[in-house]
């Protein structure tokens, strides 16, 4: 596209292909990697509505201590990993609201359906 | 000369000191957890979340030998995760291929 140019004192390459061209961006296994991790965060976003009997408490809370050690993990790896960072944050609060869940804690779903079948009623 | 081999471990930069060893530690506890999940009635094997682990296991396999520290330990156990999504894959592809095969022979 023409290469870098200074354009009225602005960065001479564009953010896009700084990010595309970074050391832990899309051309790098440190982009793809966490990218492919964010897929169990997103499974477990998903499995959120699943009936709470049906949550092992043994598994969520051992997954519960797996995304603490990997979020500390992703601070201290060289090249520093916020990704990697962001989707064990992301699955550390789904699988701590899934563990008070089997516990028999908070079910926002349930409580969301009785709210409607109470409304239903009236 | 034993000690100072302990000694060498201890101070690893990807040592029992570093999360660098805890971390991938961890995931063995849930690449064992998973293997009593290998016997699992072919029906209920997730193909989505076994093709998610294969991938992840495999990119990471790679994932960690470019980081610093270069971690061993995490590649194998990825390694393992990454082998068990695909075997789950290869069991649900054989047991679909099954199901056409004498699904054909019937209609014959």
């Amino acid at each position: 596209m023409g290469g870098p140019q200074n354009v009225g004192g602005k960065a001479a390459t564009s953010v896009l292909m700084r990010f595309i061209n970074s050391p832990t961006g899309p051309r790098t296994t440190h982009f793809w990697g966490p990218v492919a991790n964010w897929g169990f965060a997103l499974a477990g976003l998903v499995d959120m509505k699943k009936p709470a009997d049906m949550v092992s408490s043994r598994m969520t809370a051992a997954l519960c201590v797996y995304s603490l050690l990997f979020m500390r993990f992703a601070l201290r790896v060289q090249p520093r990993n916020l990704i990697l960072f962001s989707c064990h944050a992301a699955n550390e609060v789904v699988q701590l609201y899934q563990f008070q869940r089997s516990l028999g804690g908070y079910d926002y779903f349930a409580g969301k359906k009785m709210a409607e079948e109470a409304t239903a009623r009236k | 000369m034993a000690v100072a081999r302990l000694r060498a471990f201890l101070d690893h930069p990807a040592g029992p000191k570093t999360i660098f060893f805890w971390a991938p530690m961890m995931k063995w506890g849930l690449v064992v957890a998973g293997l009593a999940d290998l016997n699992r009635p072919v029906e209920k094997i997730s193909v989505p979340q076994s093709m998610a682990l294969a991938c992840t296991g495999l990119i990471w396999v790679r994932y960690s030998f470019v980081i610093i520290p270069k971690n061993y330990n995490l590649a194998l156990v990825n390694f393992f995760v990454g082998g068990t999504g695909m075997y789950q894959l290869s069991r649900v592809f054989k047991a679909r291929m099954e199901a056409s095969r004498s699904l054909n022979a019937v209609r014959e």
